[in-house]
């Protein structure tokens, strides 16, 4: 049976069953009588495609300033000599030699520049992300950032707008991005709120839930009253994932199993007790499903991000036999907290960045449906222009507003997309104490005030994903607040 | 096998104590019975709803009649029995948690207490979730309250929201199963306490400590431990090496000296050991959630020994002071060089450090009540405790620290992480900055420096500013509570109650002789708390889930952990498998740690940290460690030369070949696991699990025995 709503109505009903249980009623039956009176919003609809959305979190917030670089001349918009006054006096400027060209439409054509590490890079095994570019496949969102709503340069430093919670911290920017809200702490994150309106209109014959993570389940992959599949990253096979050792099928490992199954169902007075027994009994259903062995035809980068990409690109692979339509992917790429040596650090993880998301996209191509998985990049925040430290030390500091990346046939045409900043373009101006810093005064250092906010961006990946119009409000409560839903990226969806 | 002979098989184990308390005599300081009783709420008329009345209505005694409808954000008063005269709680170490028929659970505000003259409580109750996560209590009739005290639950009884009516069932009430062993007639007797208190304080109940407490008590047993010699295993004296390792320490030409050197394996191995067969338990276990609470990682600190020199500062100053603590952590080069206070100039203040010293080791994001709830604004907001113009000021405070190569224990040619920080004059800040201001401070600010144009005047200005912004942070109202809800979570539950933690914060305040930020205090009230103490708890949140390390500790201190051929001890090689399932020692994911003190389980509203550790494939893993470790053994690792564990259960293998039903090894090991928790259905379970192996199979029946207690989720929950 069907579990992944295993929530609040699961557990809460067997405290209550307690004594119905003694009596030989069992629980499920309760939780199915239960989660059937839960109304859903429209009829139930199947999909006549797949479609999955992969996320791949960014930990410790991204210095966007060294992801995307201008790469030009142009005094009307910041240039690159005005990004390397800034930055090279403290050693964190890229040589304008190394960037990777992009021509950006949305600004004339100018030319900006990827860091070298999105290119081929030493060691690799292939060619990275930058030549997406030219294929019109990957994509950018600037200035994004955690909004409650938008919020001018005045209003910030005025304290007249209403801001974020708690800017400039890990744990909140990151649960914000994660949870589209900036103006309450929520337990559930976008991914797991798709989950909850779209799982059962989309994936009727689901043997595992839409959202499946392979860094854990972090706020974005749970939802209201669905829970996501949490599992390990590759080497480690789709099929032994799951899988109890010691069971050799002997009669007395038999009857410890039995024993072991039959202990996940009895109810106990403590609720952390039931709740830790609705994962392993979970996991126990779920390794049965997990059973299938269809291996990815394309090499991964045996990194962590490498191998976290290998194994939803397994899932993927599945899809027909797991029967679903809709799923939503969660991994992450840690270490870009970089207050210090950022050069080095974060030029290795935008290079197993880039060749592990370019890998995935060569497999979702192999497959067939490089135009129906797309891939998408959260982070904690940006770092601050100005760097901290010098020489090797070089890093930054806590900011705000960055740049997110889009990888996927479905993009609809490589350029940079969001809301205009005060420059007239979506890319912020680069000037400490200028009109899009936070800061202000002598110190200040460059902490971008995002002009698109994270629901915005969230909400352009759900239309493309298939989430109705009317589900919008319930995922992206906050949404109203800001003029446009679509960013346009992503190619209309299609006709169903 | 009938009750009556169960009944004789609890009875021959209790003697065995009773033979071991003969001679052994009683010393030390009293201690009290544990137990606080089960609150009962009172019903109406009809037995099972609630009696509640409107605060208006109520009067100075027990209403004839309540009302039988409230509204949502409404307020009541109900009536509680069962809390002793003696008690000097208020409302705020009183829980309210109202059940729905939609199934959602809702935390109550508990807003006054009074006593009546009959001695019934009377307790006012907002109907209101305290936290609002998954929205508020809605008007769909009848509901079911209960209280919760000390870590006991009530009786549930229903009550109509907004109107009456409804589906609901009321549970079964939880019983108060008191362990008193009637013949244990000397000594600390409660011997369900006993072993939840070692849970709590130590790595594990091994058999020898719970003989320990039995004959001294609770108090004296503290006592000895504040004082006991440490470490029992001398901690590994790994020698600094250079920051670009050398060709004869390559990780592919040597890799031995490598994992000794440029690792956290050799801390591991210490850590493992020592929490096995350590006697200083209380300290090593202090010192482990002190890691945890201000934390390095081995993903950012480069060797072993740097990371032992971190662990030490923790380890010696876990019955020191606070104080210290954050005083040593602050110029511990470890610390120094994995949030780049180091690294952090007047040119070019870093702003990493002085973030998480306050919203990590401190005083956290918002202003706290002393119980640890959030205080609020009028317009009903947390009020941050600091801007980023305080960061700023704080950054500069911190500026100029760095690695001290002339120290005493620099070694040539390597960085020096074994003495303190010291300050490169040339790189400190010297204009004023601004500290926080709050009630009671005794330093708000530092003035630029006046005189600073000799090294010692800088030096000197330096050493008092630093001093001046650790006293700004450490006399903060917030660190009392803040300190004390993350150490009790870490130690005994994941959602103490607000009077718990405020008995704690009082005495982090104040230790009885006007010392703020005694740790010898915090600690012995913490664990002496009444929430944390009795035999049993039954509230449904109460405990917290066992995190990989204290999941493998328990059992290797339970049963005695030894090599995998058992002939020698174990190597304590076992932190790749705490790290298969989600928590590498000494390697954190990040300065947040492990898991969040405020994760809150998947679909719940249950606080529960560890379960941030918990999903379906580390569930699995979870699993497949305890049948390697019950079943197999971990065979030593070739390469490194080492032992390998095992647990010894020849002794169960005993008590299962004394009796071949099964029941005396199942009663014992309910006592020495679960302090005698185990359901008649789980018991009966695991018995057919065992009776399925041979009877000519003893240890081979008390392995599979151990294995399912282990796996199962009553056990992985510390409670």
């Amino acid at each position: 049976m069907q579990n992944d709503r295993r929530d609040f109505i699961c557990r809460s009903a067997k405290a209550l069953t307690m004594a119905s249980l003694a009596s030989g009623m069992g629980v499920f039956g309760q939780v199915t009588a239960l989660a059937q009176k839960v109304p859903f919003s429209r009829a139930a609809e199947v999909p006549n495609d797949y479609r999955a959305l992969v996320c791949i979190f960014l930990g410790g917030g991204n210095d966007a300033n060294n992801m995307i670089v201008p790469n030009h001349s142009d005094a009307n918009v910041s240039n690159y000599a005005a990004y390397a006054a800034a930055r090279a006096p403290q050693g964190l400027a890229l040589p304008q030699s190394s960037l990777l060209p992009i021509d950006v439409p949305r600004i004339g054509n100018l030319t900006y520049g990827l860091h070298p590490s999105f290119g081929p890079v030493t060691g690799g095994i292939n060619n990275g992300l930058h030549g997406l570019w030219a294929q019109g496949k990957l994509a950018f969102v600037t200035n994004i950032g955690t909004l409650v709503m938008p919020l001018t340069r005045q209003q910030y430093q005025t304290n007249s707008g209403r801001r974020p919670m708690q800017l400039f911290s890990h744990t909140d920017q990151s649960n914000q991005q994660m949870n589209a809200r900036s103006d309450v702490v929520v337990l559930s994150g976008w991914g797991g709120r798709i989950a909850d309106r779209m799982t059962i209109p989309a994936n009727p014959q689901r043997l595992i839930p839409m959202v499946n993570s392979i860094a854990g389940a972090r706020v974005f992959t749970v939802g209201e009253e669905r829970q996501p599949l949490a599992v390990g990253p590759a080497p480690t096979p789709l099929n032994s994932l799951l899988s109890l050792l010691g069971y050799n099928g002997t009669p007395a490992a038999n009857a410890r199993l039995a024993a072991l199954q039959a202990g996940m169902d009895l109810a106990d007075v403590n609720d952390l007790v039931g709740a830790s027994n609705d994962v392993h009994r979970e996991a126990i259903r779920i390794s049965t499903t997990l059973n299938q062995s269809a291996e990815v035809t394309t090499a991964f980068p045996n990194t962590e991000i490498g191998n976290q990409l290998k194994q939803i690109a397994r899932i993927i692979k599945n899809r027909s036999t797991l029967q679903m339509n809709r799923q939503i992917f969660f991994c992450v790429l840690d270490g870009f907290d970089t207050h210090t040596a950022q050069l080095t650090g974060q030029g290795t993880l935008f290079s197993r960045l880039s060749q592990a998301s370019r890998a995935f996209f060569d497999e979702m191509t192999a497959q067939g449906i490089g135009d129906k998985v797309t891939q998408f990049t959260l982070s904690d925040f940006n770092r601050t222009f100005n760097p901290g430290g010098s020489g090797t030390n070089v890093g930054s500091d806590h900011a705000w507003a960055g740049h997110a990346m889009v990888v996927g046939g479905a993009v609809v045409s490589s350029d940079f997309y969001g809301m205009n900043t005060t420059n007239g373009t979506p890319f912020p101006t680069l000037v400490n104490n200028g009109p899009d810093d936070a800061d202000g005064g002598a110190n200040a250092r460059g902490r971008w005030i995002p002009t698109t906010s994270v629901e915005q961006y969230a909400a352009t990946l759900s239309r493309w994903f298939g989430l109705s119009n009317s589900d919008l409000s319930y995922v992206y409560p906050n949404l109203e607040n800001f003029a446009s839903s679509d960013l346009g990226f992503l190619m209309p969806p299609g006709i169903r | 096998m009938s009750s009556c002979m169960r009944r004789l098989v609890i009875c021959f184990t209790s003697a065995v104590f009773v033979i071991a308390a003969v001679g052994s005599a009683v010393f030390g300081q009293e201690d009290p019975d544990p137990n606080s009783p089960a609150p009962r709420l009172l019903s109406s008329m009809d037995k099972t709803r609630l009696l509640a009345i409107r605060p208006q209505s109520a009067g100075p005694e027990l209403p004839a009649t309540g009302d039988a409808v409230f509204d949502v954000g409404g307020e009541m008063v109900v009536y509680v029995e069962n809390i002793p005269r003696t008690s000097p709680d208020g409302a705020n170490a009183f829980r309210a948690y109202l059940t729905q028929s939609d199934g959602r659970i809702y935390e109550l505000y508990t807003t006054s207490f009074r006593r009546l003259k009959s001695g019934v409580a009377a307790i006012g109750i907002r109907i209101r979730d305290v936290y609002g996560y998954r929205g508020q209590p809605k008007p769909i009739g009848d509901s079911l309250l209960s209280i919760v005290w000390r870590g006991n639950v009530s009786n549930y009884l229903k009550v109509g929201i907004g109107t009456t009516g409804g589906r609901i069932r009321i549970p079964e009430a939880a019983a108060t199963r008191v362990n008193d062993g009637g013949a244990e007639y000397v000594g600390y007797r409660w011997s369900g306490d006993r072993i939840r208190f070692l849970e709590q304080a130590t790595f594990g109940p091994s058999p020898a400590e719970d003989e320990r407490i039995r004959r001294i008590g609770l108090r004296a047993w503290l006592a000895e431990q504040f004082n006991a010699p440490y470490p029992y295993l001398q901690m590994p004296n790994p020698p600094q090496m250079p920051t670009s390792i050398p060709t004869e320490c390559s990780l592919a030409a040597f890799p031995a000296c490598y994992r000794d050197r440029y690792t956290m394996t050799p801390l591991q191995l210490w850590f493992f050991r020592e929490a096995a067969y350590g006697n200083a338990q209380l300290r090593h276990r202090v010192a482990w959630a002190l890691s945890q609470i201000l934390v390095t990682s081995g993903l950012v600190t480069q060797q072993s020994s740097h990371a032992i020199a971190y662990h030490r500062i923790l380890q010696d100053n876990a019955f020191g002071n606070y104080k210290d603590i954050l005083r040593s952590v602050t110029l511990s080069p470890t610390m120094g060089n994995y949030l780049d206070m180091a690294r952090s100039t007047k040119t070019n203040p870093n702003e990493n450090y002085p973030r998480e010293i306050l919203q990590l080791f401190s005083i956290g994001l918002f202003m706290l009540e002393q119980d640890g709830r959030l205080r609020l604004d009028g317009d009903g907001h947390p009020i941050p405790t600091y801007d980023q113009d305080l960061i700023n000021e704080f950054s500069k405070v911190f500026t100029g620290w760095s690695f001290n190569n002339t120290g005493p224990h620099a070694t040539p040619g390597t960085v020096n992480y074994l003495d303190p920080m010291i300050l490169s004059t040339a790189n400190h800040d010297l204009s004023a900055k601004t500290l926080m201001s709050y009630h009671g401070a005794s330093v708000t600010s530092i003035p630029a420096c006046q005189n600073c144009t000799t090294t010692t005047q800088i030096r000197d200005y330096a050493d008092a500013s630093l001093d001046a912004a650790i006293t700004n942070i450490f006399e903060h109202p917030n660190v009392g509570p803040y300190i004390s809800r993350l150490l009790i979570q870490h130690m005994v539950t994941s959602d103490p109650s607000p009077a718990y933690v405020e008995h704690v914060a009082a005495a982090f305040n104040d230790n009885g002789s006007g010392i703020r930020g005694d740790m010898k205090a915090v600690v012995r009230a913490i664990l002496l708390d009444p929430e944390a103490r009795g035999d049993v708890k039954t509230a449904p949140r109460y405990g917290k889930l066992r995190e990989p390390v204290q999941l493998i500790t328990n059992l290797t201190r339970i049963f005695p952990a030894r090599s995998y051929d058992g002939q020698d001890l174990s190597d304590g090689a076992l932190g790749s498998w705490a790290a298969a399932m989600g928590q590498n020692p000494f390697n954190s994911p990040s300065v947040f740690n492990y898991f969040s003190p405020k994760h809150v389980v998947s679909g719940t509203t249950i606080l529960g940290p560890e379960f941030e550790l918990l999903n379906s494939g580390l569930a699995v893993n979870r699993t497949n460690f305890l049948h390697l470790l019950t079943i197999d053994g971990i065979t030593p690792n070739a390469t490194d030369s080492l032992r390998g564990t095992s647990l010894d259960l020849s002794a169960y293998a005993a008590l299962a070949a004394e009796d071949p039903t099964g029941n005396l090894l199942l009663d014992t090991l309910d006592y020495r696991m679960m302090h005698r928790t185990m359901t008649q259905q789980q018991k009966g379970l695991i018995l057919q699990a065992v009776n399925a192996v041979a009877a000519t199979d003893p240890l081979r029946r008390a392995k599979t025995a151990v294995y399912l207690i282990a796996a199962s989720s009553q056990y992985q929950v510390q409670r």
